[in-house]
């Protein structure tokens, strides 16, 4: 047997502080955080009906899509918008940055244009030849890998990231990540009846089921002391991280919620944060009845003192798969800094056990130091990050 | 300081561990459960093939490491994972499978594999595996990168144990790592001396061997 504990403060501590020095993103709210956070504080979703392929057979035939897209043509959805986003990044990226590139399915509809079209390769849907197309649109030169779990594939590689700045590996991590809405991961999640006919409705008592979306997105994350020496903004810091799995199911989450309150109480740890240090949490909140209702659990299960304000932006953009950690990361500095909490879009009566944590409304955020951010994913994936 | 006390693997025809010194031969086809798995394993006939050989080799590993696995019980040991193709093969499946049906129907037991880190998550469930679990691609440096990132975790405190291999359609490989945090298990090799095994990049046969010359001399207690 090896016990379970929670680990002590790790010896990188006093180590160099990671810090976040520019991002952008792409998601249906269209290009740009500032887009996102304004779509999402409009209280208005980004969910529309699917154009790209045929939704006869499926119980929902709608998601959360970015504007000008072209399917199964020559370059594949999360190229074209990475694209988008590298094409005039608000920061120069250095090329000795590691690169750490997150996703769930990366190019599979390279996979679906050959079995459909018989054009190219499927076997070019390979996540490491993405890693290349990305590498070489960054003129990153640096070591890169993928980091995939799931629906946490993004907060884990931004937890990489900041624990290879934390131990001196590194002193700047692009970390990039992307998923789109196709036919392949649309029929799956149908398959398994996790889709609502509706727009999500994270946290909210008639929620059926998530809404699907996509993004593409990054963050450069530098040493404190190199964004200093090159004089760059800094947006926010990754304080803490943790990683856990649930050990129950593949598609489930625990109902006890313990696997994610493992991840939560190893992510402040690391953080040196404490309850009260917490000023509101940005959930993974799908809006699947099993989902919000394990993480209420959790979240009562560490906040013991007093409630702590939780909106989820899915109900806006979607689930955006192995984008969503680092959308949601790019949301969260974005709420500190304007001290608000954004609504969860499309939450009108919260369930019982919600109450008074999670609202349809923005709320003021209190001076608190930390904001904290919760991803969950299949096989029991969770992982947790503190960001202030 | 970061040991190596326990490699599992397997492949079509044979499997084993080195501490233990176990090299068997199995029919091909027929998967030798009750051999290798510590408890009942009602399920592994709903597990995809890269799965199955996944928690065969995580199996060995583990009891080469001489960690008990019961029922129900969790472990503060993570696991990682890569391989040449991610879930190719079985997205490969799955959409031929759902294009084959008209397009109007798919399998969701299907679906669930078309993650790479999906065979790291049935073991993961099986053997009670409740610290990091993340597939990692490096082109091909993946191995090596697997190892050093189970190094770190361990350095850094993110689990007491760490499994970390490679779960490719033809076999699977696992090391069992621990840190300063676990007290456990008998000492196959430093961390530094797998790696220099793993830079190699030997295929599964020599690298299986590699590792029993590295064995010799070792009493197992």
């Amino acid at each position: 047997m090896i016990p379970l504990n929670i680990p002590d403060r790790p010896p990188f501590y006093e180590g160099e502080k990671a810090v976040v020095v520019s991002c952008d993103m792409i998601t249906a709210y269209g290009h740009g955080a500032d887009v996102c956070w304004k779509g999402i504080m409009s209280g208005r979703n980004a969910v529309a009906d699917i154009d790209r392929f045929s939704t006869a057979a499926f119980p929902s035939g709608s998601a959360a899509m970015v504007n000008g897209l072209r399917y199964l043509e020559k370059d594949s959805l999360v190229l074209q918008m990475f694209k988008k986003i590298f094409d005039t990044p608000s920061e120069s990226v250095p090329k000795d940055s590691g690169l750490i590139l997150a996703s769930t399915k990366g190019e599979i509809d390279l996979l679906e244009k050959s079995l459909l079209t018989g054009e190219g390769e499927a076997s070019e849907c390979n996540l490491n030849n993405l890693l290349e197309k990305v590498s070489q649109l960054t003129g990153i030169t640096g070591e890169a890998i993928v980091v995939s779990a799931a629906c946490a594939s993004a907060t884990a590689a931004i937890a990489r990231a900041a624990a290879m700045i934390r131990r001196g590996y590194k002193d700047s991590v692009l970390v990039a990540a992307c998923d789109s809405v196709t036919e392949f991961v649309y029929s799956g999640f149908s398959s398994l009846m996790a889709l609502d006919k509706f727009p999500a409705r994270p946290f909210d008592r008639s929620r059926s089921g998530l809404s699907l979306g996509e993004a593409a997105a990054y963050a450069l994350i530098m040493s404190e002391a190199r964004a200093r020496k090159e004089k760059r903004r800094i947006l926010g810091e990754i304080s803490g991280w943790g990683l856990s799995d649930d050990a129950n199911h593949m598609t489930g989450p625990s109902r006890t919620g313990d696997g994610l309150s493992l991840a939560i109480t190893k992510a402040m740890k690391t953080a040196g944060a404490d309850e009260h240090d917490i000023g509101f949490i940005s959930a993974h909140g799908t809006g699947t009845v099993y989902n919000d209702a394990m993480e209420i659990k959790s979240f009562k299960s560490v906040f013991k003192m007093e409630k702590k304000p939780v909106y989820s932006i899915k109900g806006g953009l979607g689930h955006t798969m192995g984008a969503a950690g680092l959308v949601e990361m790019i949301i969260a500095l974005r709420a500190l800094k304007e001290k608000t909490v954004p609504p969860t879009v499309n939450l009108k009566d919260p369930d019982d056990d919600a109450r008074g944590w999670a609202s349809g409304n923005q709320r003021a955020a209190g001076e608190n130091k930390y904001g904290l951010l919760t991803n969950a994913g299949f096989s029991g994936i969770n992982a947790a990050l503190v960001v202030g | 300081m970061i040991s190596v006390i326990g490699i599992g693997w397997m492949n079509g025809q044979e499997y084993g561990c080195i501490l233990k010194n176990i090299r068997e031969f199995y029919s091909d086809g027929i998967f030798p459960k009750k051999k290798i798995f510590p408890f009942s394993y009602k399920n592994i006939g709903r597990l995809d093939h890269v799965s199955k050989l996944t928690c065969a080799a995580v199996a060995l590993a583990l009891q080469d490491a001489g960690i008990a696995c019961v029922p129900e019980h969790k472990h503060d040991a993570g696991i990682i994972s890569t391989n040449v193709s991610g879930s190719f093969e079985t997205d490969m499946r799955y959409f031929r499978d759902y294009l084959d049906s008209g397009r109007t129907l798919s399998r969701g037991n299907l679906f669930i594999y078309t993650l790479p880190s999906s065979p790291s998550g049935e073991a993961a469930i099986y053997f009670g595996l409740q610290g990091p679990l993340l597939y990692i691609a490096a082109g091909n440096n993946s191995m090596g990168n697997v190892l050093k990132t189970a190094a770190d975790m361990l350095i850094d405190h993110e689990a007491r144990v760490m499994l970390a291999g490679a779960s490719e359609a033809d076999h699977a490989f696992y090391f069992v790592l621990k840190g300063e945090a676990y007290s456990g298990g008998n000492i196959l090799c430093s961390y530094d001396d797998a790696m220099k095994v793993v830079k190699k990049e030997l295929c599964l046969r020599e690298m299986v061997n590699e590792f029993l010359n590295l064995r010799k001399g070792i009493t197992v207690s």
